[in-house]
Order: C-alpha cells, then structure tokens, then sequence
C-alpha cells in the first residue's frame, strides 16, 4: 500500500514538473495585471480538485526558472501588510512559448486518451 | 510543528545547506514572502486564531521545508546561470584553444562587464560614501535614523542589481530577490539588525572597493586594447596616415617595411591575450562578488 501511494507520489511529481510551468504561464496570460506567488497559488487552489496537485510553495522554483528563461519578468514592490512582493507578468516571449506549449500539450493529451482508452488496440 | 515563520526559514535554511547561497537566498526569500503573506491573511479572516494555529495549514499547502528544499534542487539543477554553459569543453589543439576565445560569449560578455564597470563603481562608489557621510552627519537630527534606515536598504537593493548585472554578463549565479528583514521590529530594532548583519558590512564594502577596481579593470583593458588595435593597424598608420609606431619626446618611431606583417602579429596576439584575461578576470570578480554579495550560512541571521 506505502509502496504504491510512493508511486503515485512520485508519478504526480514528475507530471507536475512539465505541467507546472504550463500552468504559470497560462494563468499569467490571462491575468490582467502582474501577479505575486501567493496570488497565483490562490488562484490555481480555487481549480484544484479535492486532492492538492502541487505543493504552494514548488511554484515558486518554477516562476524563477521561467523568468530565467525570459518568459516572465518580475519587478518587487513593496507590500502594506507584508513582506515586499515579487510580481510577475509574461513576456512576448512567453506569450509565444505558450502557444507552443498549449499544441504539444492538445497533441500529447490526444496520444494519451488514445492509448488510455485502448482505441487502436488490435 | 512551526509556530514561527523564522523557525520554518530556519529550517528550510538547514535544508538548503551545502547548496549555491545565491539559490538559499532565494528560496528563503520566497517562503518569507508566501509564509507572512499568508500568514497575515489568515489572521485577517481569523483575528483570534494563534500564529501556530494558523501556520499548520498554510506549511501543509505550501510544503514542508525538505519539500520545498528538493523543488528548489530540482530546480537549479536543470536551469544554468545565463552563459556559463556556452562554450563546451572540447579537445581543441592549442592553437585552436587559443583562438577559440573570438567565438567565447563568456569573453566578449566579460569585456563588456570589464569597460562597463567603471560607470558602475563610479555609481555605486559614489552613492556609498556619499550615502555614509551624510547619514553620519544627519546620525542626531530626527530624520537622522530613517535616512540611514533608507540608506542601508537601498546599499541592499544596489547589492541586487551588482548581482543582476554579474549574473547575467559573468555567468555567475547571484540571488534573484531580496533579503527581507523580519517584520513587526521597530525602527531602531530593524536598524540595529541592518548595522548587526555582516552581509551589510560586506556590502559596504564591496560597493568601495568597487570604485577604484572599476577604473582598473576599464582603463587597463582600453589601454591594452588600444595598443593592440594600434599594432594590428600599424601598416595603415605609417603608410597612409605617417604614424610612428612610438611616439616619445616628439620623436617619431618607425619599423622596417618587412617587420609590419610582425608588429600586426603582435597587435592581434596582444588583443587575444586581453580576451583571455578579460575573461579570467571577470570569473575571479565573479567569485569576489558572489563572496560579498551573497548571505552565507556562517553570516548572522
């Protein structure tokens, strides 16, 4: 039973570090204004399911990884009620990898249903 | 389990140890900033409930120090600092070796750094003692201790774009965000952690030593530049515009006709020299940056 709950861990994990970069992009896309950590966190925990994907605090990696790779910017502001605040907004760049990203996710999506639902099988 | 956010930090910072600071600072920097945010938020909604109260579920979500630790590895384990990866290592002869550095972005990233940094020291150099001499004669008046409040944070900001600049041009990993000082201190309390901290002083100093080493780096590498255009030029300058190769006491110097290939020669070994050491200097200033700039686990908290 440990061991296969450990699986599941560690295969929840590594499709999280594919889709959580996804993820951060798209919602940063669609966001009006530039966003820090725990607002994003927020809002993706309003569309998590009864089970927690990812942890809060693994977003972070990743929002640093893709502005390192320039498809975010940041700017820190300083907060009234908090710590100062890392906002993030996605650059042209990111606009384009996403459109990218979203087709190899559609196509990928697409393979795995087949082969899930055994349509091909002889 | 935490009833602090310190006591998380703390041991997110045991979690970290061993690791680039540069990634630790980082790391701690954004789980202060989620951990507070949230925390802040928590007792907004719930006045009543006790900061360990609170913290349980908020530690649960984001995750728990040995958690978020092996993110970060993670992490910085599949992302390099910008360029330090660009140049592979290969069986070069040499010759090649030597006349690789043309093709090296890590070397033309390095000149760049080298001739900017005097603008830069000058700039911080200035803001530095500048900044000190007035906080110090304003030390007994009553904006005397807000401005050196002021003037120590923004010493911390410039530490930031020091380390932006080096990470991006010298392919150094530098932290990315702030150092936040605990919240909920007073004024003097946060003052007194600033001018506690070594990483302050570090910084001070750096931003001094960086005035006169700017100027270094940048004139020394115009002036062994110069003299290598100069060299590679020399069969142009002598015979079309009448230059001497030396010019001492208004004396004119010239070489032989059959010695201007070997003069350009020189001028072209001398301006692959200066790559070369441009781009050893700019690593051993990246080392000495990452050494001041860069909070270290035997620093005070």
């Amino acid at each position: 039973m440990n061991l296969i709950s450990e699986s599941n861990k560690k295969f929840q994990k590594e499709l999280n570090s594919g889709t959580a970069s996804l993820v951060l992009l798209s919602v940063l896309y669609r966001a009006r204004e530039p966003m820090y950590g725990y607002q994003i966190a927020k809002l993706i925990e309003t569309h998590d399911t009864n089970v927690q994907m990812m942890k809060q605090g693994a977003l972070y990696p990743v929002l640093r990884s893709l502005e390192n790779g320039g498809l975010l910017e940041s700017h820190v502001d300083p907060s009234v009620s908090g710590p100062p605040r890392r906002y993030y907004t996605i650059t042209k760049a990111g606009r384009e990898t996403l459109k990218a990203w979203i087709e190899i996710w559609d196509h990928t999506k697409v393979f795995v249903d087949t082969i899930l639902e055994g349509k091909n099988n002889v | 389990m935490y009833d602090t956010v310190d006591k998380y930090v703390k041991q997110l910072k045991k979690e970290l140890r061993g690791y680039d600071p540069a990634l630790v600072q980082d790391a701690l920097s954004d789980a202060e900033e989620f951990l507070r945010t949230a925390l802040t938020s928590s007792k907004n909604e719930n006045p009543e409930i006790s900061d360990e109260d609170a913290l349980g579920p908020i530690i649960d979500k984001y995750g728990s120090p040995d958690e978020i630790a092996s993110a970060y590895k993670e992490i910085e384990f599949r992302t390099s600092p910008s360029l330090s990866a660009s140049v592979p290592k290969s069986h070069l002869s040499l010759l090649s070796k030597f006349l690789s550095i043309y093709g090296d972005s890590q070397a033309w990233a390095a000149v760049f750094f080298l001739i900017l940094s005097a603008v830069t020291g000058i700039i911080f150099g200035f803001w530095t003692l500048i900044g000190a001499g007035i906080s110090v004669c304003s030390i007994f008046l009553i904006i005397g201790l807000p401005l050196l409040g002021l003037y120590l944070l923004s010493l911390r900001g410039i530490a930031i774009i020091e380390g932006r600049i080096v990470e991006a041009l010298l392919g150094v990993r530098m932290p990315r965000k702030p150092i936040f000082i605990q919240r909920g201190l007073s004024l003097s309390k946060k003052l007194r952690v600033l001018l506690s901290e070594s990483l302050t002083w570090k910084i001070i100093l750096y931003l001094i030593i960086r005035f006169p080493l700017g100027l270094v780096y940048s004139f020394g590498l115009l002036i062994l530049m110069s003299f290598a255009a100069k060299f590679i030029a020399y069969p142009v300058l002598a015979s079309v515009f009448d230059r001497g190769l030396i010019t001492l006491g208004g004396q004119k110097y010239y070489t032989d006709v059959y010695l201007y290939p070997l003069v350009s020669l020189l001028g072209f070994i001398v301006l692959t020299l200066t790559l070369h050491l441009a781009k050893h200097v700019g690593k051993l200033h990246g080392k000495f940056a990452k050494f001041m700039l860069v909070r270290r686990e035997s620093d005070d908290v």
